[in-house]
């Protein structure tokens, strides 16, 4: 009768009738009607170990009976289970306390304290006092690097470190060594942990013997900002929580999404917050150097351009955004070029990234585009000139998932550097042309395209079940080939090289020295110290994602909102002691100046006098601003009629 | 350095295997036997012929307590410290061979000949207290039998 195709497993839980999925376990049935049964080792990425022996629920009746582990048993028609039967209850209870047996009494200073589910459960197992008077075992902690503390003494012995890091990750530099009660996780030697996916072990880890180091000592939980939040250090659009506190971003952990990046996040996008905290980062508006208010700044930027329109004529001036620019400002860019009649409107720099996001936005829509959720389901997948490390670890991780459920990896030989492929966690084949790859004969195939010029020759292998997915330059790149398209923009490259741009307006963008050459006026929107801010005439300090609510659309083009974590503001670490507390009477933070780049756009907008009340995300995208940053995203297709 | 042909013997064994980790425990005891115990050296010698990482072969190791990261005596004697052993005096047995051998357990006698470790169920049970030295199991123990096999174990070694 299982066998039956949708046959669905009916079973009662604490009197609570669940009818599951088959092969769905009973700890899972369980959380389906939100009874929560506590648990360790079990992992919903990683799945079942038996390891810890805490999740015990008495099976009352059915095909199973007495005491068992909820995570190991798969649901069964039929079964009746109790999670409070005083036979369970204790057996919870137990497990724990000798779970507790060797743990430390450190709580008040391990940084994993009040966000520590072996604290929580601990208490809510009922174990209180600890009736072991024994002596504890202790272990020498490892150097794992500048990320990652080690404690070696709280651990449980839940494997669920060395599942993610060699099985899920592919890493085989940490692991699980010793037997019985001298178990120990780490490496041969201490050392910096090599898989570029290791911050994930701070996640996955029940209790602290693996804590942030960057954010050691600094918070606890309840005192964190938090709000749900996207990574902007590449395409692929992680989702994640920064935790910021005393207007310093702490850490950043991984949130789940099932389509994009499931429970992990790679350690670039967790350990490069230094970015936001830097104190090189412009925080005042500038004129020639100069600390001035908003109003004079922006008075003075109208000024300049009317002054440099006079000497060159307003088409000299080019207004570049960039695929780091979030929606919100990306799409007032055309309204500004409009507003003051400048020549050229660009989306891109460089000519090579905005070809292959314009590729991204010709090939994908909602049947084609391969999400990293589809990535992982593939049975074959085509690498074309993809530096998968460099450009969307995520995506590399993604799919070492496909290749351990069989699916075929096949990588078209490219310009590519062959170290590229180093260190990738998983086994390929090499194929000369994208055509020898036996696409047709797989059920679910999926081409990865990096940034090479191998995206060219992908076209003709597109038939009908191939999904495609891309890795595009900046966090909103799909967003930005959508804007350039639909306004005609060109890219700076382009239109430097036609001779006529003597001004730039450059909004949060990276500008190479070379389209400088010749430039006469520069002012500069940015929150990162960049050169064309140290060589801008204006400077106007813009937020961090991490202090601004905002959308970026990703390499599949999802469309996603991340929420305002943090106010703007020097960091109160690096302060002065003797300029504390401030003396003068302000309403702003120090360093609290930076402002959206949207609003500041729309202010120079409203300057102009061409619109009043200039409001983000009109139009076509009004749709964007209903997104919800809890949700999975949306994709483009699924609210727009129409996309060039 | 292990010598050629130990290697080639060791390759062709890892060859023959199915997956390269099924071949791991013989390719540790192999280059054991070959140094006494198993050495750093041995431990990445091991991972190349095995195809996997250091820190993945160090794990195999110190699971299996016959696999020695220590240097340990010419003859390692393991006694039994599971539950049924420890019902028939393997507790005693093996306080008493360490007051015999003047050393701890865990320790190397002096002269390098001995090794006395602790150990678990040797599946030997009906025969406890029960201990293992080298390939050979000896049953029904007591001190005067244990001491007796001691001197014969020396003894052999000797000659």
């Amino acid at each position: 009768m299982s066998l039956q195709k949708g046959f669905m497993p009916k079973l009662i839980i604490d009197n609570i009738a669940v009818e599951v999925a088959e092969g769905v376990t009973v700890l899972e049935a369980a959380q389906s009607v939100g009874i929560h049964i506590p648990h360790f080792c079990w992992h919903p990425a990683l799945g079942k170990a038996g390891a810890c022996r805490v999740c015990a629920v008495k099976m009352v009746d059915g095909p199973v009976k007495g005491i068992q582990m909820s995570c190991m048993l798969p649901a069964q028609d039929g079964m009746v289970v109790s999670t409070t039967d005083q036979e369970a209850m204790a057996m919870r209870r137990q497990v724990i306390e000798w779970l507790m047996i060797n743990h430390p009494h450190d709580c008040p200073v391990c940084d994993e304290g009040g966000e520590c589910q072996l604290q929580d459960y601990t208490i809510a197992g009922g174990h209180g006092l600890r009736s072991y008077t024994g002596k504890k075992r202790t272990h020498i902690n490892q150097y794992l690097g500048p990320h990652i503390e080690h404690e070696m003494n709280r651990c449980i012995q839940c494997y669920r470190c060395v599942r993610f890091y060699q099985e899920f990750a592919g890493g085989t530099d940490f692991g699980v060594m010793g037997s019985a009660g001298r178990i120990y996780y780490g490496r041969v030697e201490g050392g910096q942990l090599e898989s570029p996916f290791s911050g994930n072990l701070v996640d996955i880890c029940p209790t602290g013997v693996f804590t942030d180091k960057t954010a050691r000592f600094r918070a606890r939980y309840w005192d964190y900002d938090m709000a749900p939040s996207v990574c902007p250090h590449c395409s692929l659009g992680c989702n994640t929580v920064p935790a910021a506190r005393y207007r310093e971003l702490l850490k950043i952990v991984a949130r789940r999404n099932d389509a994009v990046n499931g429970w992990f996040i790679c350690d670039k996008g967790r350990f490069t917050n230094s970015v936001v905290n830097d104190p090189a980062r412009p925080r005042y508006p500038l004129v020639d150097g100069r600390k001035v208010g908003w109003d004079e700044a922006l008075d003075n930027l109208l000024l300049r351009i009317r002054e440099f329109g006079a000497v060159h004529g307003p088409e000299s001036l080019a207004i570049v955004g960039s695929s780091r620019l979030a929606m919100e400002a990306a799409t007032l860019l055309y309204r500004l070029f409009a507003g003051i009649a400048a020549g050229s409107l660009c989306y891109f720099t460089l000519e090579e990234e905005a070809d292959q996001a314009r590729a991204a936005i010709t090939h994908l829509n909602d049947a084609t585009s391969a999400s990293m959720g589809d990535v992982q389901e593939a049975d074959l997948i085509a690498l074309v000139d993809c530096d998968l490390l460099q450009d969307g670890p995520m995506m590399a991780l993604a799919v070492r998932q496909a290749w351990r459920k069989g699916a075929k990896i096949f990588l078209v030989e490219n310009d590519v550097a062959p170290e590229a492929q180093k260190g990738l966690p998983f086994e390929w084949q090499s194929v000369s042309l994208l055509s020898d790859i036996p696409i047709r004969e797989a059920r679910k195939p999926v081409i990865i395209c990096g940034r090479g010029k191998g995206m060219q020759d992908v076209a003709p292998a597109l038939t009908s079940g191939v999904k495609l997915a891309y890795l595009l330059g900046g966090p909103n790149a799909f967003g930005a080939a959508l804007l350039s398209a639909g306004h005609g923009a060109t890219t700076l490259a382009q239109a430097v090289a036609s001779g006529k741009v003597k001004g730039i307006l450059a909004v949060e963008v990276d500008i190479p020295p070379e389209l400088l050459q010749g430039i006469s006026f520069i002012a500069a929107l940015d929150w990162r110290a960049t050169a064309i801010v140290k060589a801008a005439h204006i400077v106007l300090p813009t937020t961090a994602w991490v202090e601004m609510d905002g959308t970026y659309i990703n390499n599949e083009g999802r469309a996603q909102r991340f929420k305002k974590v943090m106010h703007p503001g020097l960091p109160i670490m690096g302060l002065d002691p003797a300029g504390h507390p401030p003396r003068r009477h302000e309403t702003a933070p120090p360093g609290g100046e930076p402002r959206p780049a949207w609003q500041v756009v729309a202010d120079i907008i409203e300057r102009t006098g061409t619109e009043r009340d200039v409001q983000p995300l009109s139009g076509q995208w009004q749709w964007l601003r209903h997104l919800d940053a809890e949700s999975p995203g949306q994709r483009i297709w699924q609210n727009m009629k129409q996309v060039k | 350095m292990i010598p050629t042909q130990l290697r080639t013997r060791l390759e062709q064994h890892v060859a023959a295997a199915v997956t390269s980790r099924e071949a791991a425990v013989q390719v540790m005891k192999e280059l054991q036997g070959h140094y006494g115990w198993l050495t750093d050296e041995a431990v990445g010698e091991a991972a190349q012929l095995l195809g996997l990482s250091p820190l993945q072969v160090e794990e195999l190791a110190t699971f299996y307590e016959m696999i020695y990261r220590r240097p340990v005596g010419k003859r390692v004697v393991h006694v039994c410290d599971s539950i049924s052993c420890w019902a028939m005096g393997g507790e005693s047995l093996l306080a008493q061979l360490a007051a015999h051998l003047g050393i701890g357990p865990g320790e190397t006698t002096g002269d390098g000949m001995f090794t006395l470790l602790p150990c678990c169920c040797l599946g030997n049970c009906g025969e406890s207290p029960t201990m293992m030295i080298g390939d050979n199991l000896y049953g029904w123990l007591t001190l005067e039998k244990a001491v007796e096999i001691l001197q014969q174990e020396s003894r052999s070694m000797m000659e």
